[in-house]
């Protein structure tokens, strides 16, 4: 088969891989056959990086991450041309293709991939994981878990909503069939709500505008995942060449999507550049090209990563470390820092690689992603906010989705002894304290076999001036585990009467 | 490269603002004035007068497609409230042995006829054995009961608070055994909830409640008997709030008052109150054994304020110190004297 005929097949592999990507992403685990983390494991710089900064072998990430570096080593950087979903997303929005004459960026700019994935690798190895945020695979996660999937369920409600209140004999029955179908397989029973889905957007929009200037901007300049391949790719086997009968035409350099055809070279490619697509393939009518197996590594490349650099990466790694010491989050809790269960604090930072799937595996949306809470070293790390979600006393699934073990995978048992945090009741606000009317929705829905929330009885006077006994809650703390389900069912409207803080004690006698 | 032409943005304009004028007319169905329930004509109003010596299972003023059950004469020995216990019956047998001390399922299920069950399904935390929701067998029985009877169609649903509904119905025990009966569970679909205003409410002026339940031919309460703390006891009235959508609303108004306006607005023919299992203490949640008690008891009729009563009294309360029994009571939606009417008492 020839290499125009394999290229054909890449915008269908790329489209089933994105799709089965999505699926995976979507179930979270729901799905029994499909693991959550399948396609993070996938990804060497998580494996890599989770490793080095939790020190701990970590056997699901480090095959996962063996494989796609394998397959980097036997065909180039066909994850980048074929697999990656972002990669994907990238070819399908419009991108400028410069002018034949057209000066193209300066190719140092491609140094900036290296010198992110040192940073993040220098900074992991300290204990550091907050620029991991940087990894496409998490930068995709994110966008869809926190945008793009609850604008796509938002709108389904929206539009049947429309359709539920149209006077047409019948329909409503077919759309709740529809609905009761959908609800029941693929969409969460309830909406989705995400502080921070905007500016997860915002982001995402920003890479794919970067398009704008040039083609894959972000796998060319700057994705360190894509840095990591590269580098792998320098010894790869399946490399593109050029022969003597080339002409000089350059339609091939016109067509590559990274760039990399150095018309002053020949018109040869640089491994660690090339993708893999193929698109030349078809450019070339000398049949000039070949891809043919090499064994000796490719030639280094002025942009490709000096010591000189190496040491930047090493001054701004140490910078990112030392500035996240000075945060004061270190010394005393900040108190809405609700961790999912099981997640110490300490330890967590160092074994959570910020990849959001805990946040889609949780039913209640609940879980958020923090943007202050833990400072910024634990940006878009996991965080309980039980306004938005309770955690769910009959689920255990933010812990089987996580793929590095910073949220424990617990039994659902072990998970239900497990302490999160610790309510309170603001009396200030709350009805019965406050106003004198009757309230026992948080003791009512508290869900520990011997309520945490108990009901003192006191005679208060009525409006009318007659004394009446009001039940008035309170909080045993010893058996509260802080699912907050009492803070996202108290009827007030915007912060609730009773409120789930971090627990001082915790650290200390936890069941794991 | 594919470009971005000015038709595809133009389309893409026309979708967007389609999807957003469509959420907007989404948004106004709410104003829209909607009808009050249809009450069919044996029923008692809330502005009629209280009538608690109205013999139970009248039969309905609708006028039947085929000939009924209703048809046939009542039997002379039926109670106005059942009770069948006894440890070694089984939750199914006590639950046929009480509903056939009321006279039979035939008379209050029509040929045909479309019913809805609605045990209590309040979470998806733990099993039946922890008496918090509803015997699984109890509800299969009543299923079977109902298709025994002619009933066309037997849906069972509520609307748990705790957890997904369908781990719930998985959890409880009840889909399993629900569909082994031949009945179906169906999901409360939030599509479906309909806003009806209560006429001379006390408290709950109007709520959006479930529309299929108010549109039923039949509608068979079967509640577990547990603690509650805000209300004493949850029983028949207190299950009627998993019809509603916004029960929220009905703890920062006055929760008694509230569920006996709910009374007056979804009328079940039938309750069959489960007290194979009670809980006495933690609930409405539950999740310790020690607070569950074996009573092998379950009590039916079709006077939700006499069968809640009489549950009262496992309990070692009376229907009166309960303040939504005695409130239903009040404005006629049943009896809790016990006295007064006549009770079977079955022990196996």
């Amino acid at each position: 088969m020839s290499a125009s005929t394999i290229r054909k097949l890449r915008p269908w592999v790329q489209a089933l891989a994105f799709i089965f990507f999505m699926v995976v992403l979507v179930a979270a685990g729901r799905l029994s056959f499909l693991p959550a983390d399948l396609i993070i494991r996938l990804d060497p710089l998580l494996g890599l990086t989770g490793m080095l900064a939790a020190r701990r072998f970590m056997p699901g990430m480090l095959i996962g991450g063996l494989i796609t570096l394998v397959l980097t080593i036997l065909l180039g950087r066909v994850w980048c041309g074929w697999l990656c979903p972002l990669g994907t997303v990238l070819d399908w929005v419009p991108a400028h293709t410069p002018a034949p004459k057209e000066k193209d960026l300066n190719p140092r700019w491609r140094q900036v991939k290296y010198f992110l994935l040192g940073l993040i690798l220098l900074a992991a190895a300290l204990g550091n994981l907050s620029l991991i945020f940087l990894d496409p695979i998490t930068l995709l996660y994110r966008t869809v878990t926190t945008a793009v999937w609850p604008a796509l369920v938002g709108l389904v409600t929206g539009v049947e909503e429309a359709l539920a209140s149209l006077p047409v004999p019948g329909l409503l029955d077919a759309i709740v069939k529809v609905d009761d179908f959908l609800r029941s397989t693929a969409l969460p029973a309830y909406q989705p709500v995400f502080r921070l889905g905007g500016l997860a957007a915002l982001l995402f929009g920003m890479v794919l505008a970067l398009n704008a200037i040039r083609s894959r901007f972000w796998c060319r300049y700057l994705c360190p995942l894509g840095g990591l391949l590269g580098l792998t790719g320098k010894i790869s086997w399946l490399r593109r060449g050029t022969n003597d009968r080339c002409t000089a035409c350059g339609r091939c350099d016109r067509v590559c999507p990274t760039g990399t055809i150095d018309p002053q070279k020949d018109f040869a490619s640089d491994p660690s550049e090339c993708i893999m697509c193929l698109e030349c393939a078809p450019a070339c009518k000398m049949d000039a090209q070949e891809f043919r197996g090499h064994l000796a590594p490719a030639l280094w490349q002025p942009y490709d990563p000096s010591l000189r650099q190496f040491l930047a990466s090493a001054g701004a790694a140490v910078t990112v470390v030392g500035l996240s010491k000075v945060l004061p989050q270190d010394t005393r809790t900040e108190q809405a820092l609700l961790r999912p269960p099981g997640a110490l604090d300490l330890e967590f930072l160092a074994h959570c690689v910020r990849c959001g799937a805990c946040i889609q595996a949780c039913p209640t949306s609940g879980l958020q992603p923090s943007l202050t809470e833990s400072g910024w070293e634990g940006f878009w790390t996991p965080v309980l906010v039980p306004r938005l979600g309770p955690c769910d006393y009959s689920c255990n699934a933010c812990g089987q989705a996580c793929p590095t073990g910073a949220i424990p995978a617990l039994t659902l048992d072990e998970k239900r002894q497990v302490v999160m945090g610790h309510a309170y009741v603001d009396r200030n606000r709350c009805l019965p304290w406050a106003s004198g009317r009757s309230c026992i929705t948080c003791e009512e829905m508290c869900p520990v076999p011997e309520k945490a929330i108990q009901l003192e009885e006191a005679q208060v006077l009525g409006l009318d001036g007659q004394a009446f006994t009001l039940q008035r809650p309170y909080v045993v703390q010893e058996r509260c585990i802080g699912c907050g389900i009492c803070e996202n069912h108290c009827p007030l409207n915007g912060q609730a009467a009773i409120r789930v803080y971090t627990a001082t004690d915790l650290g200390v006698d936890q069941p794991w | 490269m594919s470009s971005f032409s000015r038709r595809d943005f133009l389309r893409f304009l026309m979708t967007l603002s389609a999807a957003g004028l469509s959420s907007y007319l989404s948004g106004c169905k709410s104003v829209q004035p909607t009808p009050p329930p249809q009450l069919t004509g044996d029923e008692i109003t809330a502005t009629d007068a209280p009538n608690a010596t109205l013999p139970p299972g009248e039969p309905e003023t609708g006028t039947p497609v085929e000939p009924t059950a209703e048809d046939k004469p009542l039997p002379a020995e039926a109670a106005y409230l059942a009770v069948a216990r006894g440890s070694s019956a089984g939750a199914e047998e006590l639950t046929r042995q009480a509903i056939a001390a009321l006279g039979g399922m035939g008379r209050y299920v029509r040929q045909g006829a479309d019913v809805i069950v609605k045990p209590n399904i309040c979470n998806a935390y733990h099993g039946p054995e922890y008496a918090s929701t509803t015997n699984p067998a109890v509800v299969a029985a009543i299923v079977v009961l109902c298709l025994e009877a002619g009933a066309n169609s037997v849906r069972v649903m509520d609307f748990p608070f705790g957890g997904s509904a369908q781990d719930a119905y998985q959890t409880s025990g009840i889909a399993p055994a629900v569909e082994a009966a031949g009945g179906k569970m169906a999901l409360m679909n939030a599509l479906k909830y309909q806003q009806v205003e209560i006429p001379n409410a006390m408290a709950l002026k109007r709520t959006q409640v479930y529309a299929d339940i108010l549109a039923a031919d039949m509608l068979i309460n079967v509640p577990i008997a547990k603690h509650h703390s805000g209300a004493g006891l949850t029983l028949g009235l207190k299950n009627l709030m998993g019809t509603i959508l916004d029960r929220g609303a009905l703890h920062a108004n006055g929760l008694h008052k509230s569920i006996a306006d709910l009374g007056t607005l979804v009328r079940p023919q039938l309750t069959v109150i489960d007290a194979t299992r009670i809980l006495v203490a933690n609930g409405p949640t539950g999740g310790s054994l020690k607070d569950v008690r074996q009573m092998d008891t379950v009590i039916a009729s079709a006077d939700i304020v006499a069968a809640d009563a009489y549950a009262a009294t496992l309990f070692g309360k009376t229907g009166a110190e309960i303040e939504y029994i005695r409130l239903a009571d009040q404005i006629g939606l049943g009896t809790m004297d016990l006295a007064s009417i006549q009770i079977q008492e079955i022990d196996i």
